[in-house]
C-alpha cells in the first residue's frame, strides 16, 4: 500500500510546451478582446472625437481670417497650421482609450483572472495599448477627413497625411503608457480618468496658435522642452510646406523618447501590480 | 497519469506588521479527492488558497501543486490548476464563446479547438440559451456557472474552488454539487474546495481540513470528524444567557461533554433519546424550562463549533443551504 502510494507520487507528468500560446497570439488575442469591448462601448469614443472637431472648426472659422497677419504663416493654410493641434489633442484623449480598458479589467477582476493563465505580463500591457493606437489612429483619420471637407490641401499630398497619423499614434501611445500606468497603480476609474488630464496643459505650453519663432520668455523654453512642439512642427511642415526630414525625425525623436520614459513607468506599474507577496 | 496531488508542508504566512495568516499548516490532498477546506472569516482560508494557486507567495514552507513548487513553477502549476476564486472575474462586456475562447487559446488551443471546447463548456454549465448574451447580464448564478467553466477550459487536473456556490440559489447550488461530484468521478480530477456551507463540505467532501486562527485544527473525513464530536446530542434553548449556564451546571454530570453557546446548552452522549425524561426532570426540579429541546445526530457544524469556539453559519444560512 505504502509502496503504491510512493510510486504516485514519484511520476510527474510535466504540461507539454504548447500548452501556452506562443507571445504574439497572446498580444493579439489581448488586442482584440480590447478591441472587442471598445467597439460595444462606442459611445465613450464619440465625446473626444467631437471635442476635436469642434476646436478644429472653432478655430479655423475664428483665427482662420488671421493667418494672413501672423508672421511667418503669410500665404500659408491656417487650416493645415492649426489640424495638427486638434490631433494632438484627439491624441491625449484616445491616450485614455487603453487606461480605460485596463481599469475596468481590474475593477471586474479579469485581469486577476488572466493571472492565472500562462499568458505574458507583455501581453497583458500591450493588448490594451495597441487597440488604443488604432482607435486613436481612426479619430485622427476622421478628423484629418473634416479638415478636407474643410478645404485642408495637404502640400505633400496622401503620404503627408498618412505620417500625420503615424505621428498621432506614436505621440498618443506614448501618452498611453502615463495613462495605463495610473491604472495599473490605482485600479480606479477615477484616478485613472484624472490621470488622462495631466497633459492637456501641454497642448498650451507650445507654439498652439502661432508659431514657435513668435514665442518669448518662459513659455518658449517650456515649449523648447515640450515634445508636442516638435510633432507640431512636423505635421505643420508637412501639411503646408513639404517634406522636411529634419523635422520629422526630431518629431519621431521626441516621440520615441516620451514613449521610452513613459513605458519604463507603466512596466515599473505592471511589475508592481502583477508581484506576488 | 500525471500528479493530482497537493502536498503542503509547514506553511507559514507573515504580513508585514507581524500578522500571522498561516501558521505552520501541512496537509496532504490525495490524488481524485475532494478536500474541503474550512474556516471562519480570517482563519487563514483565503491566503493559503492564494499561496496554493500561485497569487500570493508564503514567507516559509513548501507548497507543491501537482508535484510543482507554488513558488518556483507557478507557471506549470498554473497550467496544470483551474482555479474559480469567490470573487468572479469576468468581462462584463464579453460573451461567454469568446472569454472560454480566448481562455483555451491561451493555454495553447487552437482556434478551432478553442471554439470547440468553449462550445462543450458552454453546454456543461447550461448557458447555451444565453450564449448570446453579454456576461454583463448574467445572474449571480450564471455568472458563477461560467466562471466555473473558465476554469476547467484547460482540463485541469487539480481544481481549486473558493467558495463555489456562495450567493447562489438551492437550483444552481445544488447543479454545482452535481457538476464537481461529475468532475471528480468521471475525469478523476483532484479538488480543493472551501466553502462557508458545512453541509457543501459534508456533501462533497472526502476528507475535511478546518483552519482556525491560521493552524490546522482538525483533519479526517467527515464521519471520522463527526464521530470524535459524539453520537448524538441533546439541545437546549433558553430564554437567556443566564438560564443557560444555570442549566449548564445542573446538567454537567449527566452529559460525556457539555457546552453552552450563548442561549443554547448542548449535551453530548451515548444514548441522549432515552436520557431526555431524567434532563427535563432535573431542569423542572430546578426551576429551568427550556424553550425548546431537540435530538440531533452531530453534524459538521458540531464538529465545527467544537474546534473553532463558533459557528460558521447562522440558522438563517443552515435554512437557505437546504436543497432539493
Amino acid at each position: 500500500m505504502t509502496t503504491q502510494v510512493s510510486v504516485q507520487n514519484t511520476f510527474v507528468m510535466r504540461p507539454k510546451t504548447h500548452d501556452k500560446a506562443n507571445l504574439p497570439l497572446q498580444i493579439w488575442l489581448a488586442t482584440w478582446r480590447s478591441l472587442t469591448t471598445i467597439f460595444r462601448t462606442p459611445v465613450a469614443l464619440f465625446p473626444p472625437l467631437a471635442i476635436s472637431i469642434f476646436f478644429l472648426v472653432i478655430y479655423e472659422s475664428t483665427l482662420g481670417g488671421a493667418a494672413a497677419f501672423i508672421p511667418n504663416l503669410s500665404g500659408n493654410s491656417y487650416l493645415g497650421f492649426i489640424l495638427p493641434l486638434s490631433i494632438v489633442s484627439s491624441s491625449l484623449s484616445g491616450a485614455g482609450i487603453a487606461a480605460q480598458n485596463m481599469v475596468r479589467d481590474i475593477e471586474s477582476g479579469y485581469f486577476d483572472k488572466l493571472l492565472l493563465t500562462p499568458i505574458s505580463r507583455a501581453a497583458l500591457l500591450l493588448g490594451p495599448i495597441f487597440a488604443g493606437a488604432l482607435i486613436l489612429g481612426i479619430q485622427a483619420s476622421i478628423v484629418i477627413g473634416v479638415a478636407l471637407l474643410m478645404g485642408l490641401e495637404s502640400a505633400t499630398g496622401i503620404g503627408g497625411l498618412l505620417l500625420v497619423v503615424g505621428l498621432a499614434i506614436l505621440l498618443g501611445t506614448g501618452f498611453a503608457g502615463f495613462t495605463v500606468s495610473a491604472a495599473l497603480g490605482s485600479g480606479s476609474a477615477a484616478a485613472t480618468q484624472g490621470a488622462s488630464f495631466i497633459f492637456f496643459p501641454l497642448t498650451f505650453l507650445t507654439a498652439s496658435f502661432v508659431p514657435l519663432e513668435l514665442l518669448d520668455g518662459w513659455l518658449k523654453t517650456a515649449a523648447t522642452f515640450n515634445p508636442i512642439t516638435y510633432v507640431l512642427e512636423a505635421m505643420r511642415a508637412t501639411l503646408n510646406s513639404g517634406w522636411d526630414s529634419t523635422l520629422i525625425w526630431q518629431a519621431v525623436g521626441a516621440c520615441l523618447l516620451l514613449g521610452g520614459a513613459m513605458f519604463a513607468l507603466a512596466i515599473y506599474s505592471l511589475r508592481v501590480r502583477t508581484r506576488r507577496s | 497519469m500525471s500528479n493530482r496531488e497537493i502536498n503542503v508542508e509547514n506553511l507559514m504566512k507573515q504580513y508585514p506588521g507581524g500578522v500571522t495568516a498561516v501558521n505552520d499548516v501541512s496537509f496532504r490532498v490525495n490524488s481524485g479527492e475532494i478536500f474541503g477546506f474550512l474556516g471562519p472569516n480570517g482563519a487563514g482560508k483565503s491566503t493559503t488558497i492564494k499561496i496554493l494557486t500561485t497569487l500570493a507567495l508564503p514567507s516559509s514552507g513548501i507548497a507543491t501543486v501537482g508535484g510543482y513548487d507554488v513558488v518556483h513553477e507557478a507557471d506549470l502549476v498554473r497550467r496544470i490548476a483551474g482555479v474559480a476564486l469567490q470573487d468572479i472575474g469576468l468581462d462584463p462586456l464579453m460573451k461567454p464563446m469568446e472569454l472560454l475562447s480566448i481562455q483555451a487559446q491561451l493555454f495553447g488551443a487552437s482556434r478551432q479547438q478553442a471554439k470547440a471546447r468553449a462550445q462543450e463548456l458552454v453546454e456543461l454549465v447550461r448557458l447555451t440559451e444565453a450564449v448570446d448574451r453579454r456576461v454583463g447580464t448574467y445572474s449571480g448564478g450564471m455568472r458563477r456557472r461560467l466562471d466555473l467553466a473558465m476554469a476547467l477550459v484547460h482540463k485541469p487536473a487539480i481544481l481549486f474552488l473558493d467558495e463555489p456556490t456562495t450567493g447562489l440559489d438551492p437550483a444552481s447550488r445544488r447543479d454545482v454539487w452535481e457538476e464537481v461530484r461529475r468532475l471528480n468521478k468521471e475525469l478523476g480530477m483532484t479538488i480543493f474546495l472551501t466553502t462557508q456551507y458545512l453541509e457543501e463540505a459534508d456533501e462533497l467532501a472526502d476528507r475535511i481540513a478546518i483552519i482556525d486562527k491560521g493552524k490546522i485544527a482538525k483533519k479526517g473525513s467527515p464521519a471520522q470528524l463527526k464521530a470524535g464530536v459524539g453520537k448524538e446530542s441533546i439541545n437546549l434553548a433558553f430564554d437567556t444567557r443566564d438560564m443557560a449556564e444555570k442549566a449548564c451546571d445542573q446538567l454537567s454530570d449527566m452529559a460525556e461533554r457539555i457546552q453552552t453557546d450563548r442561549d443554547m446548552v448542548r449535551l453530548y452522549m451515548s444514548q441522549a433519546a432515552q436520557t431526555i425524561p431524567a434532563v427535563v426532570n432535573r431542569l423542572q426540579a430546578a426551576n429551568l424550562n427550556p424553550i425548546s429541546l431537540t435530538l440531533t445526530q452531530p453534524t459538521l457544524d458540531d464538529v465545527f463549533l467544537q474546534v473553532t469556539g463558533q459557528r460558521l453559519t447562522t440558522e438563517e444560512d443552515r435554512e437557505k443551504v437546504k436543497v432539493g
